[in-house]
């Protein structure tokens, strides 16, 4: 139960509402009683047809009613079909056999008595769908979050080879109207924009009116994050579309966030953008790894639960290892290590190999172990335009902080601005913001401590390999026990304290 | 009845929360007499109106007081009764109550008030393991009864109920199952929805997570991204909401809260302002909470405000393991680990 308002009552009307729902709930208990036995028995009538519909029409989420309307719609169309076969035979007669069925109907009325004509079975069969579709709608109209009601809606298209998906595409705008979050309505659009084959484009078009309307839309900004990547594919998978598309939805998810800088739609919107892309795919990616002759310690960007299938070896020259039983070095497996003895000569080259993959290795110089190592952020490639527009944003959050130097959200865009366009040359500026931030949103202070540790993380890592002591020694720029990307540092002798 | 200082928007200044905290207290016993009355009000308009879901009313109630430590008030032996009348001989699946249809959402209530009472002994638990492997599809998804609803809560209900009744290995596919639901997951905040393509939602994000946890998969989850979409559902009145701009309300409350206790994320919102919120969410004088501070209680909010108090560590309350949402030491009792990931 949502949303129910407690309110003081006089004694009276207490007294009055009590009587209605002695009423209300002896008629439930009837009606419930009646349906059971009728269905026990097998009467998968109109009647009982009929007495469904005043439960649901109270209570769209009682399922098992819903399910009894389903058996008798199953078993009308069945007998309609059957009468159908009867009629292709020989249609004169047969129609007319089955009058009483469908005439009996009265939750839909005798209309098509007034033209005298006999309807068709599959006029019959139409009208047995719309019946139900008609209910569903009443239904919703009761309570649009029940998923009940959308679900008998699906399960009566489904039954129906000749359903109007275009008439639900409409009824889909209708509802979005009246509840532009309902993510019902939204999930069936999406059901039946398959079933309609409605094109990307026009859905696309659909959704940038909605958030013309409303900028504060999340169920809107959702929609259009599926469609962009399918209509406008990232061929290097680094950002979630092409970059020609990127840089306008950038320009236009600023202007909505900045219209209202305290509603968090676009705010989200905005840092999928700024993000890269396709993480879910992402195939495993070796972070670091060395190589004695006994053993092998591997590290990868992401967890993965099962090294067997990366088809790991060491190869140099002609020669082939197969690393294999890895065990996990660990909890979030992301670190793993395997015995073996494979003779390594310092003065050849080595690789390793994955799953097509081939990685150089180097040759450790305290113990002459051969490694590979790559930091986690890796500048992405950006266009001179894109480049352009994201300095242009950041100029106009900075241009905004000035007036409001506590906006949260222009805040933190502003920091992800700074690391999308230069990780390292904003590294002070954008932790800066992160600490302003645990002031201005401290409900959240524990989150942006961990970021923090992230990116600063991140600036070590990067800036190791031109440290003079890599890799034997990697200071550490963090003072707690546990430390986000610890993975990388297996092709370290020594993790030290920085000061 | 003054809540007024509790729905104060607040800038998250700690300066001035303790007094706050002092003032409202747990209403431990009125909730126990409102959840002890719950079951025995067979002529209250809402218990008859709502006897659909009656399953799972009585796994809210049982589940609340046990954590509670008071689970003596329920007559145990008329419970069994009620639940084991409600297997279908046929199906093998649990129906809400007498007279209607086994469902998904229902069969898992039932295994979990039997597993609090233990006594899966008093039931046919192969037919149910029956049931369930029945309902999932090639795709890995799952209906949720004969009818064809397709949704991840049916996934976690189904993984959850094998989990508890020892036979996840070797019934279904779970390797299906788990790509099904992280077909689910959005690429723009890490959350997931209750069917491909759906916008992710509190709710299902539970789902979704907790069968990950269920699986040992959490390492699919990209938890950064997930994580601080979660932790941006607290508002500053400290409750929090199930999707981006909406009302904050107890139950979202506990599916964010344990999603982010399972990834081991609780410090990122504040435990404080939400242990406030929900305390605000008591009816002070019929017992029970409400979804929202001055709202209408029922037996379902109820269950999550105490569920969420116990994972916040309040005193008096048994814990809860927040995968299963029933109390830790019947999980442990019956020797199931749900993984729970550590900040990395």
């Amino acid at each position: 139960m949502h949303g129910r308002v407690k309110v003081r009552t006089t004694e009276e009307e207490r007294e009055r509402k009590k009587k209605e729902q002695v009423l209300k709930m002896r008629a439930y208990r009837a009606a419930m009683t009646r349906l059971q036995k009728k269905r026990s028995a097998g009467e998968l009538d109109d009647e009982l047809l009929s007495l469904t519909v005043n439960l649901l029409q109270r209570n769209p989420d009682i399922g098992t009613v819903w399910n009894i309307r389903r058996e008798c719609v199953l078993m009308k169309v069945a007998q309609l079909q059957e009468s159908k076969e009867k009629e292709d035979q020989g249609p004169a007669t047969i129609a007319g056999e089955h009058k009483d069925e469908g005439d009996g109907d009265k939750a839909d009325g005798d209309r098509e008595k007034v033209d005298g004509s006999k309807p068709t079975v599959e006029q019959q069969l139409q009208r047995i769908y719309t019946t139900e579709l008609d209910l569903t709608e009443q239904c919703l109209m009761v309570n649009p979050k029940s998923y009940c009601a959308w679900h008998h809606r699906c399960w009566t298209l489904e039954q129906n080879p000749l359903a109007d998906w275009e008439r639900e595409l409409f009824l889909c705008n209708k509802y979005l109207k009246y509840d532009e979050r309902n993510f019902h309505t939204w999930d069936y659009r999406r059901y039946v924009c398959a079933k309609a084959a409605v094109p990307q484009q026009q859905e696309l078009d659909f959704c940038t009116d909605k958030i013309k309307v409303n900028f504060s839309n999340y169920s809107s900004w959702h929609h259009r994050s599926l469609l962009l990547p399918q209509l406008y594919p990232n061929e290097q998978q680094d950002r979630p579309m092409s970059e020609h598309k990127l840089k306008e939805e950038l320009e236009m998810v600023m202007t909505a966030a900045f219209t209202d800088p305290n509603d968090s739609s676009a705010w989200f919107y905005q840092r999928w953008l700024l993000g890269s892309g396709a993480q879910l795919d992402e195939k495993p990616t070796v972070a670091a790894f060395r190589c004695w002759p006994q053993k092998a310690q591997l590290a990868l960007k992401k967890p993965c639960a099962d090294l067997s299938q990366l088809k790991l070896q060491l190869t140099s020259g002609e020669q082939a290892w197969q690393l294999e039983s890895w065990t996990p070095g660990n909890e979030e497996k992301t670190q793993w290590q395997c015995n073996h003895s494979i003779e390594i000569n310092a003065s050849l080259e080595y690789a390793l190999e994955m799953q097509g993959q081939r990685f150089k290795l180097a040759v450790q110089p305290s113990d002459k172990s051969i490694y590979y190592f790559v930091p986690p952020v890796a500048a992405a490639s950006c266009s001179s335009e894109l480049l352009a527009e994201l300095q242009s944003q950041l100029q106009s959050c900075c241009d905004l902080l000035e007036y409001e130097p506590d906006s949260k959200w222009t805040l933190l865009t502003s920091a992800l601005l700074m690391r999308a366009i230069d990780p390292m040359q904003y590294h002070e500026q954008s932790l800066a913001n992160l600490i302003k931030l645990q002031q201005v949103d401290a409900l959240r202070k524990g989150y942006y401590e961990d970021l923090a540790r992230r990116w600063t993380m991140e600036e070590a890592l990067t800036k190791w390999p031109e440290s003079a002591q890599f890799p034997q020694v990697f200071e550490l720029p963090l003072k707690t026990p546990k430390t986000p990307y610890s993975q990388y540092l297996i092709v370290a002798d020594t993790v030290q304290q920085a000061e | 009845m003054d809540f007024t200082t509790f729905v104060k928007p607040s800038n998250g200044g700690a300066s001035s929360e303790n007094e706050n905290e002092t003032t409202k207290k747990l209403e431990f016993w009125k909730h126990v007499e409102y959840i002890e009355n719950h079951g025995k009000q067979e002529d209250d308009y809402e218990y008859c109106m709502t006897e659909f879901l009656r399953m799972s009313g009585i796994y809210w109630g049982v589940t609340a007081l046990d954590i509670m430590g008071q689970l003596d008030r329920l007559d145990r032996k008329s419970i069994i009764e009620f639940v084991k009348r409600c297997q279908c001989p046929n199906s093998g699946g649990f129906s809400p109550c007498e007279g209607h249809d086994p469902h998904m959402l229902y069969t898992l209530s039932a295994v979990q008030i039997l597993c609090t009472y233990d006594a899966l002994d008093e039931i046919d638990c192969e037919a149910v393991v029956r049931y369930v492997v029945g309902l999932q599809q090639p795709d890995g998804s799952f209906f949720g009864d004969k009818w064809g609803e397709v949704d991840t809560r049916f996934s976690f209900c189904a993984v959850a109920t094998l989990t508890l009744l020892q036979r996840l290995e070797g019934s279904i596919d779970v390797e299906k199952a788990v790509k099904f639901v992280m077909s689910c997951c959005n690429q723009t905040d890490g959350g997931f929805g209750s069917k491909p393509g759906a916008e992710s939602h509190a709710g299902l994000i539970y789902c979704c997570v907790g069968l990950l946890s269920l699986t040992q998969r959490l390492h699919l989850l990209d938890v950064d991204k997930l994580g601080w979409w979660l932790c941006e559902r607290q508002l500053p009145t400290g409750g929090l909401n199930g999707r981006p701009e909406k009302l904050p309300d107890v139950c979202y409350s506990w599916w964010v809260l344990s999603s982010l206790t399972i990834m081991g994320r609780l410090h990122w919102i504040s435990s404080e302002k939400l242990q406030q919120f929900i305390l605000s969410c008591q009816d002070l004088e019929t017992g029970g909470f409400s979804d929202r501070t001055g709202n209408m209680p029922d037996i379902f909010h109820t269950l999550f405000g105490i569920g969420g108090l116990s994972l916040l560590g309040h005193s008096n309350l048994k814990l809860i393991n927040p995968t299963l949402c029933m109390p830790q030491y019947i999980i442990d009792r019956l020797g199931i680990k749900p993984q729970r990931l550590t900040l990395a």
